[in-house]
């Protein structure tokens, strides 16, 4: 184990933490907005035309071979790596993307892009709708993980990309990257789902669940029409207690007791109510509050019930799903995740198998629960950057000696 | 297992077929198997460190014991599932020849001979159990836990319905073809279910 006081970005993820002293190799980077016009939703809605917010890394080769798209979880966004050159933060994936990275981008051009109903910069709720003048607020209609993978389709059409070399993506970004290999079989090689799954359990659905409550109980919510009222006070208290629950699940027994384990945070204050501050109290307040400045609550809620409707198989045979599948894919769990446990990724190597695909399955013993993806991981580093670099070598033997694979 | 064993292994798949390789190890092997013939193979293994070095060699691997990477797969989708010097590791290795024959056709197993001369001199003169691998680990150290001859291993498959298509014995100096169970220090045997009862199970269960 390392020492924390030497490296303190050990156990830490890079989405919401006071992190003054963080440099990053890629220096300031920048997202753009592409404008994709007539954008059906798979509930049937039509947009006029949708915005989505992406930043790219690195080179397209002049075979346009070697291009991964990095799909966001959940919380994410699409600066994924680099000082964002306006609000000063690093990417949430700068431990992973970059020269000599996970995801070398000397080697690899990497594309991230904001998912549709989202609030960073890609059309969602919190957007105008052209047709009222109006923000879209409850009117946006529901979006499914299949609708922010179309969209990302046609990101990579005005890139010129016709076939990804790779999607990867951890927990909501996996079930992207999944139904790329599914929808899309003939554009995409490999498929890298981490610490996701093919469909929420009961559990998963209740731990959103009580999000949105939080959210949608909390007086200042309005229906969603907060945005533009007097006072300009939202469900910021419902989204930050969203937010303290949404990160419990995501760190583990070992983690929380690591970090925190029963440290006051300071000694009782006379207006204390009871009178221990612990720690972990004064992080989770943070971390809420910290979030509540990026997010937008109906984002939060359009979002989390998108992951919770999204069901690989939807209702069909799995091999009936997987039979057009021709990416190879490299499946990775955490043995520390309890949110997205690795059952949840063994199913989906199994039905794979099951379907004649081919899949290496990697279980990772990082301690760190569902954030495991999102911090330092040499062990992670390691399966990640080998696999793509193997397969990278194959694609160019392939082009040389072209034949029966 | 030594190196000439797994060559002898290498050479018995014929190009085009499908393997599935349990124990795979840090995947050298099935390296030179994807090397050497132009088949398509995948390897199972539990130990992290060695997947890692799988998935540096660009193999296909999953992370699990032998039974979960055997659950991995349909019936009937390989044609060769190797057992190279795995079999004595094995908890329940019947469970697991079973689960073998119904993911593939054929099995290639290779194992030590407990009834090799020098292991039988090592209990009746040095009264030590002997120590089966390469490198001889003192026996609370060794993986092996199941200790069988050629003789008894032949016996199983009489009592299982599994047929020995083919059986090579070897000792340090090469092949050995008179009283493989005193002189052979490893055997390779390649197995077929009986009768016509693939995809049921193995007789006596």
């Amino acid at each position: 184990m390392q020492d924390q006081s030497k490296d303190t970005l050990t156990d830490t993820d890079l989405q919401d933490q006071n992190l003054a002293d963080y440099q990053s190799d890629l220096g300031l980077t920048r997202t753009q907005i592409v404008r994709l016009p007539g954008f059906r939703t798979e509930s049937g809605f039509e947009f006029q035309e949708i915005e989505i917010a992406y930043m790219t890394v690195g080179e397209l080769s002049a075979n346009r071979d070697n291009a991964i798209l990095v799909c966001h979880a959940f919380s994410g966004n699409a600066h994924m790596a680099g000082m964002d050159a306006d609000t000063g933060r690093p990417g949430w994936w700068d431990f992973h993307v970059g020269p000599g990275k996970t995801i070398d981008t000397n080697r690899f051009f990497v594309i991230c892009s904001n998912v549709i109903g989202g609030c960073n910069g890609s059309t969602g709720p919190a957007s105008i709708n052209p047709a009222t003048g109006e923000r879209y607020a409850m009117s946006f209609p529901p979006v499914t993980i299949r609708d922010m993978a179309k969209a990302q389709t046609l990101l990579m059409d005005r890139l010129g990309i016709d076939r990804l070399f790779a999607a990867i993506g951890g927990s909501m970004g996996g079930m992207q990257a999944m139904v790329w290999a599914i929808d899309y079989p003939d554009r995409i090689r490999n498929c890298i789902p981490i610490a996701s799954s093919m469909a929420h359990s009961a559990m998963q659905i209740a731990f959103n669940e009580v999000g949105r409550q939080a959210i949608l109980t909390d007086p200042n919510w309005h229906n969603g029409d907060y945005y533009d009222r007097d006072g300009g006070t939202g469900p910021e208290h419902g989204l930050a207690v969203a937010r303290m629950v949404g990160h419990v699940t995501y760190l583990s027994e070992y983690s929380m007791h690591r970090k925190f384990g029963r440290r006051l945070q300071r000694p009782a204050a006379p207006e204390d109510i009871f009178p221990a501050f612990f720690s972990v109290e004064s992080y989770l307040q943070y971390q809420g509050e910290s979030f509540v400045r990026r997010f937008d609550p109906n984002s939060y809620l359009y979002i989390t019930k998108a992951l919770d409707m999204f069901d690989a198989l939807n209702g069909r045979a799995s091999n009936e799903v997987f039979q057009y599948v021709q990416a190879r894919f490299l499946v990775i769990s955490f043995e520390s995740d309890w949110l997205y446990p690795p059952s949840q990724s063994r199913e989906l190597v199994r039905n794979l198998k099951r379907a004649n695909r081919q899949a290496t399955y990697v279980n990772l013993e990082t301690p760190y629960g569902h954030d495991s993806f999102l911090i330092k991981n040499p062990e992670f580093t390691r399966i990640v950057q080998n696999y793509l670099i193997q397969d990278y070598q194959r694609q160019l033997q392939e082009k040389k000696n072209p034949g029966p694979a | 297992m030594n190196q000439f064993l797994y060559d002898q292994v290498i050479q018995r798949i014929p190009a085009d077929s499908r393997v599935l390789d349990l124990g795979t190890g840090d995947g050298s092997f099935l390296e030179r198997l994807l090397q050497a013939k132009q088949v398509h193979g995948e390897g199972v293994e539990k130990d992290p460190e060695m997947v890692a070095r799988c998935i540096e060699r660009g193999l296909i691997v999953h992370q699990g014991d032998i039974l979960d990477g055997l659950d991995q797969y349909g019936s009937a989708t390989f044609d060769y599932v190797l057992l190279i010097g795995t079999f004595q590791e094995l908890l329940s290795p019947e469970l697991v020849l079973r689960e073998s024959f119904r993911v593939g056709r054929r099995v290639i197993l290779a194992y030590m001979n407990l009834a090799y001369w020098r292991y039988r001199f090592q209990l009746m003169w040095g009264g030590v159990s002997p120590r089966l691998e390469a490198t001889p680990l003192p026996w609370y150290e060794s993986p092996n836990i199941q200790f069988f001859s050629i003789v008894d291993f032949r016996e199983f498959c009489h009592a299982k319905n599994i047929v020995i298509k083919e059986n090579a014995f070897f000792n340090t100096f090469g092949r050995v073809r008179v009283l493989p169970n005193f002189r052979a220090r490893e055997a390779l045997s390649v197995l077929e279910l009986g009768g016509d009862q693939h995809g049921r199970e193995l007789h006596g269960q």
